[in-house]
């Protein structure tokens, strides 16, 4: 399935270059053309060859094999502004995306799991209420803006944190304490915007959830039983109100590399998203197609990670499949 | 001890026994609601004898599951409960259990009063094996686990359940009868003296019901328990009951032995109860529901609550709530001014119904 | 499969929920129907939510924008008598006259009450302006991602076999696909222009998580008896799904219009901000006047901020009525949660149990 995924994506994305009328292909051809009228035709087939793995002469059943092969061995065709490979452009990049997300869900997912049990356990306080509100309320708030607010406040007017980039200057990257300090304060705002406008879903939901469980019959017997509070909260209640909320980890992981692209454009933080909104304003079009082909690929590889796992810690999913509701 | 509460609905308490181990007296739930205060449990009264299985029979809502839960102070939430719940674990100790602490609650609970829970699907933890909750409850009273597991492998084993299997199973593996089994096994490890089961077979099949009402009596002798079966299927329970408690709007209105409720009911209700409920034997022309609803517990009728449905009913049923009175022996106890008109008045479909074979 | 496509995708277009655009065309019987369904459907629900207060927010702010669009309306047609009502003034360049100082902060004046940006625009006009836009735009897609979720859903669930599989196939893989990154490359690749089409490019891949649930309904719905006894009793598929079966599955559908729709907020003006949408004009998207003060440093610029900081409340504000609207809704079909407190016997609550494990 995953795999199967990944090539319908890499497919969508062969049409999307070649097939396309005033696509990519054409667009390259006639920029070349223009530029260097000394060309020959071969010559200018090469060098869209090149970048794009696409050769425009071939038929499209030829193209479509030798840009998969192509792909399969790893070849992501070249930049055209940058003059590295669109591929090693992505194996340098793609880490930071991945680094911020990991502290941005981690974040998200402790503060709205928590926040959500305790407004569930106090239902109908003025602490359920008030959390109630402002979690609607931040979830209402695009990641983007909460980006830009965090940058005026933190970084323009307190100077409490770094504006933009990945490490400080003066740091060397290596395995140093220094380096991982400075990258984690660096990746603090944009983890941040995330954090901030996303836990108030997994909260509300994690409220949802328990409130729910709490109502349920096996709570009760369990109290009857004389287990401790602590057990029940714990094995109970919060067990069986988080397994279900394993899916919307799944859609944050997707929307987070979607959600990358203009938020590390705003921090100017050099990870996948920068680089694919750097590739559109350039009309970059080897790394657009690239990074998002990898963009694919990982959030593919993402929830299908999380998709084992959950058969793993939901008993009731383990046989069966996710898919069947009874 | 029984009329310190001076609600104008204060019965005496019905027939008292010899050596109960549990002992209700008044006892009353109550929910504040918007439109009024919902009793769903009016003064009832009455004991539990020691090694007896004691049938309590009602319609839906007519407060049964209420009954049960207030014998382990477990009713729900915004519900009160009033009244004095006495349990005497042997003849000379008793036990307020609505004035223990906290802790000696915990301990009361399923070590001394568990329940079985209506709807066994619901009581498993979904995602947990069946066997954590045995351990887990073992541990949390400080049992001796090893020698816990040894019981409830015994146990699941008399229940014709295979021990390691459902031990090792998730909830949802088991089919419905097998979770029920594992349930009674669960509600009796800790080897109390009182099971309260509240229509523990609700949502099964008639075969499995049968199965499970056999192998409750095994159990019974084999564990010494005494056994409040709460059901609203009343000849389900008639062969298996020593005595029949009848409740209906959340109260007592007849209790006796079971066969002499099945042969002479005393109280209208208990009469038409039996007419309406469906038998093999008897032609589906002669089933006969009973006319009218149940009544709401936030308005329940003055005088005997039954009078609105009752074909016996006058006026003094409607300006007095009737006492507790003994009928054709001293054990059978009916709340009806008129009881001795039932029988001519409400006849039987076809004699004897089923209990006596 | 064909005849239930051809009713259902009839109003893809249109405005109104699909379910009114049959009304007129079948006899009476079945039009008193539809009214009782409506009448179920959204009638009832639309009472009982209005007594929710988050429900009643959400309504009026929703509302609130829908009146800023009529006034950006009436104020830029051209439409007979309309021409010459003018509410609100469209901005130009240089609308607060000087040359030299453009910015003129807010609540300063009445007629620029939120203040101008660089080139003089004044930011209230251009808010109100941009409002019949994003309400098209939220209101395509939003229509749009129900409508395909709907027709898969439904068409997946109740058919089952080899159409489930490839409808369920392709399900999975649109769900698996990242949105936004496959919406920027679309949009640069397309190029849209028209809100109506923008709309629905913004969430293209998000009918395919809608169209799982509903799977997953229509399947558990479809072995409750009565829809059991309506195929016993010869009645055909795609009047069960009519009749039977998009009723209860209405609770799902509400919820997901309403989040797509601020998805579409919240991707559109992403896209505008940065750019990747072309933009005509400010008219088009609040992001576009965010844009404009961006590329001026409004952002570094404390004097300048509130031009980046009007238009963000402006969609903060919407996107907050239509999140308001959904948790309404969610607690208008959730009765467990309504029931909690009330004291009733749980009992009641069992069949829900049962329909919410499932989900």
């Amino acid at each position: 399935m995953a795999l199967f995924t990944v090539w319908a994506v890499a497919t969508l994305t062969f049409a999307m270059i070649r097939a396309m009328p005033g696509g990519p292909v054409e667009r390259m051809v006639q920029e070349i053309a223009t530029q260097n009228p000394a060309m020959s035709r071969r010559e200018i087939n090469a060098m869209v060859e090149q970048r794009l793995s696409i050769d425009p002469d071939e038929t499209l059943t030829e193209a479509y094999i030798s840009y998969m092969s192509g792909l399969a061995r790893g070849d992501l065709g070249e930049s055209t502004f940058y003059s590295d490979s669109v591929a090693e452009i992505i194996i340098q990049s793609l880490p930071w995306t991945a680094f911020v997300m990991s502290i941005s869900i981690l974040g998200m997912f402790i503060l709205g799991i928590g926040l959500g049990a305790l407004m569930a356990y106090k239902e109908g306080s003025t602490f359920d209420v008030g959390s109630s509100v402002v979690a609607i309320f931040l979830s209402s708030v695009p990641y983007y803006i909460a980006a830009i607010a965090l940058i005026y406040v933190l970084a323009l007017e307190w100077s409490v944190f770094p504006l933009s980039g990945r490490y400080a200057r003066d740091v060397t990257p290596g395995f140093s304490l220094e380096f991982m300090a400075s990258a984690l304060y660096h990746a603090t705002l944009p983890a941040a915007s995330f954090i901030i406008t996303a836990w108030g879903g997994f909260a509300l939901g994690m409220r949802g959830n328990s409130i729910q469980v709490l109502g349920q019959d096996y709570i009760r017997v369990a109290r009857l039983r004389g287990l401790s509070d602590r057990r029940i909260a714990l094995r109970y209640v919060g067990r069986n109100a988080i397994l279900p909320m394993w899916t919307s980890f799944l859609i944050i992981i997707g929307f987070m590399f979607g959600a990358s692209i203009i938020l590390e454009e705003i921090f100017s933080y050099r990870g996948i998203g920068f680089y694919m909104f750097d590739s559109i304003d350039r009309r970059d079009y080897p790394v657009m197609m690239g990074t998002f082909l990898v963009i694919t690929v990982s959030v593919v590889i993402s929830v299908l990670i999380a998709d084992l796992t959950y058969g793993k810690i939901d008993p009731r999913v383990s046989e069966g499949g996710k898919d069947e509701s009874y | 001890m029984s009329s310190q509460e001076s609600t104008q609905r204060s019965k005496p308490a019905s027939y008292t026994t010899p050596d109960p181990i549990v002992e209700i007296r008044d006892a009353e739930v109550y929910f504040e609601m918007d439109r009024g205060v919902s009793r769903v449990l009016d003064n009832v009264s009455v004991d539990i004898e020691r090694n007896e299985i004691l049938g309590v029979v009602g319609e839906s809502g007519s407060g049964k599951s209420m009954l049960a839960s207030a014998m382990l102070d477990a009713v729900v939430d915004p519900g009160i409960l009033e009244g004095t719940i006495t349990y005497r674990p042997d003849s000379e100790t008793a036990i307020d259990v609505l004035s223990v602490s906290k802790d000696e609650l915990r301990k009361l609970r399923w070590e001394e009063i568990s329940m079985v829970f209506q709807g066994a699907m619901s009581s498993f933890n979904p995602t947990m094996k069946v066997g954590g909750h045995f351990e887990e409850t073992l541990k949390a009273h400080d049992y001796d686990v090893g020698e816990g597991m040894e019981r409830a492998r015994e146990l699941l084993a008399d229940l014709y359940l295979q021990p390691e299997r459902v031990l090792e199973s998730f909830p949802h593996e088991l089919s419905g009868g097998m979770q029920q089994r594992a349930l009674i096994a669960l509600s009796v490890v800790l080897e109390p003296n009182v099971l309260v089961m509240d229509e523990p077979t609700a949502a099964l099949d008639l075969l499995m019901q049968r199965s499970i009402l056999s192998l409750l009596e095994t159990l019974k002798e084999k564990y010494e328990l005494s056994i409040v079966f709460i059901t609203h299927d009343l000849p389900l329970i008639a062969e298996l009951a020593d005595r029949l408690a009848v409740m209906y709007a959340f109260e007592l209105v007849e209790i006796g032995p079971s066969e002499e409720i099945l042969r002479d009911a005393a109280h209208p209700y208990t009469r038409s109860l039996l007419n309406s409920t469906p038998n093999l034997d008897a032609p589906l022309s002669e089933m006969k529901a009973i006319e009218g609803a149940a009544p709401d517990p936030v308005n329940v009728p003055d005088g005997c609550s039954y009078h609105p449905r009752c074909p016996l009913a006058d006026e003094e049923c409607v300006a007095e709530d009737p006492d507790w009175r003994p009928t054709f022996t001293d054990e059978h106890q009916v709340g009806c001014f008129h009881w001795d008109q039932a029988a001519d008045a409400i006849p039987f479909n076809i004699d004897n119904q089923g209990g006596e074979r | 499969m064909s005849p239930t496509n051809d009713e259902t995708g009839k109003s893809t277009d249109g405005g109104t929920s699909e379910l009114f655009s049959f009304e007129a065309t079948e006899e009476v019987t079945t039009s008193q129907q539809y009214r009782e369904f409506a009448y179920e459907a959204f009638y009832l629900p639309a009472r009982e939510a209005w007594r929710d207060w988050r429900m009643k927010v959400g309504i009026l702010l929703i509302l609130g924008y829908v009146l800023m669009g009529l006034i950006a309306w009436v104020s830029s047609s051209n439409f007979a008598f309309l021409s010459s009502v003018t509410i609100v003034e469209t901005p130009s360049a240089n609308q607060f006259g000087g040359f030299e100082y453009n910015d003129q902060g807010p609540f300063q004046s009445l007629a620029y009450p939120l203040g101008t940006d660089g080139l003089g625009h004044d930011i209230f006009g251009m808010i109100v302006h941009a409002t019949p836009a994003m309400l098209k735009m939220t209101f395509a897609g939003g229509v749009y991602v129900v409508v395909v979720a709907t027709i898969v859903g439904t068409v997946s669930g109740y058919k089952g076999g080899l159409t489930d599989s490839i409808l369920t196939t392709i399900s999975d893989i649109v769900m698996t696909i990242p949105g936004l990154p496959l919406v920027i490359v679309l949009a640069v690749m397309i190029d849209p222009r028209n809100p109506w089409v923008v709309g629905p490019l913004l969430v293209i891949g998000w009918w395919a998580g809608l169209a799982r649930t509903i799977r997953a309904q229509v399947l558990t719905i479809r072995e409750h008896s009565y829809v059991e006894a309506s195929r016993t009793m010869g009645i055909s598929t795609p009047r069960i799904i009519q009749k039977d079966i998009l009723p209860n599955l209405m609770p799902y559908i509400m919820v997901n219009f309403v989040m797509s729709s601020r998805q579409v907020i919240f991707n559109g003006v992403g896209l505008y901000f940065l750019g990747i949408l072309a933009h005509g004009s400010y008219a088009d998207n609040w992001g576009v006047a965010m844009q404009f003060a961006y590329q001026q440093g409004a952002l570094f610029n404390p004097d300048y901020t509130y031009q980046l900081l009007m238009p963000m409340f402006a969609i903060v504000g919407l996107s907050f009525g239509l999140i308001l609207c959904s948790q309404g809704t969610d607690r208008l079909f959730n009765p467990r949660v309504r029931q909690r407190g009330t004291g009733k016997t749980k009992n009641e609550d069992k069949d829900e149990e049962v329909t919410s494990t499932i989900t």
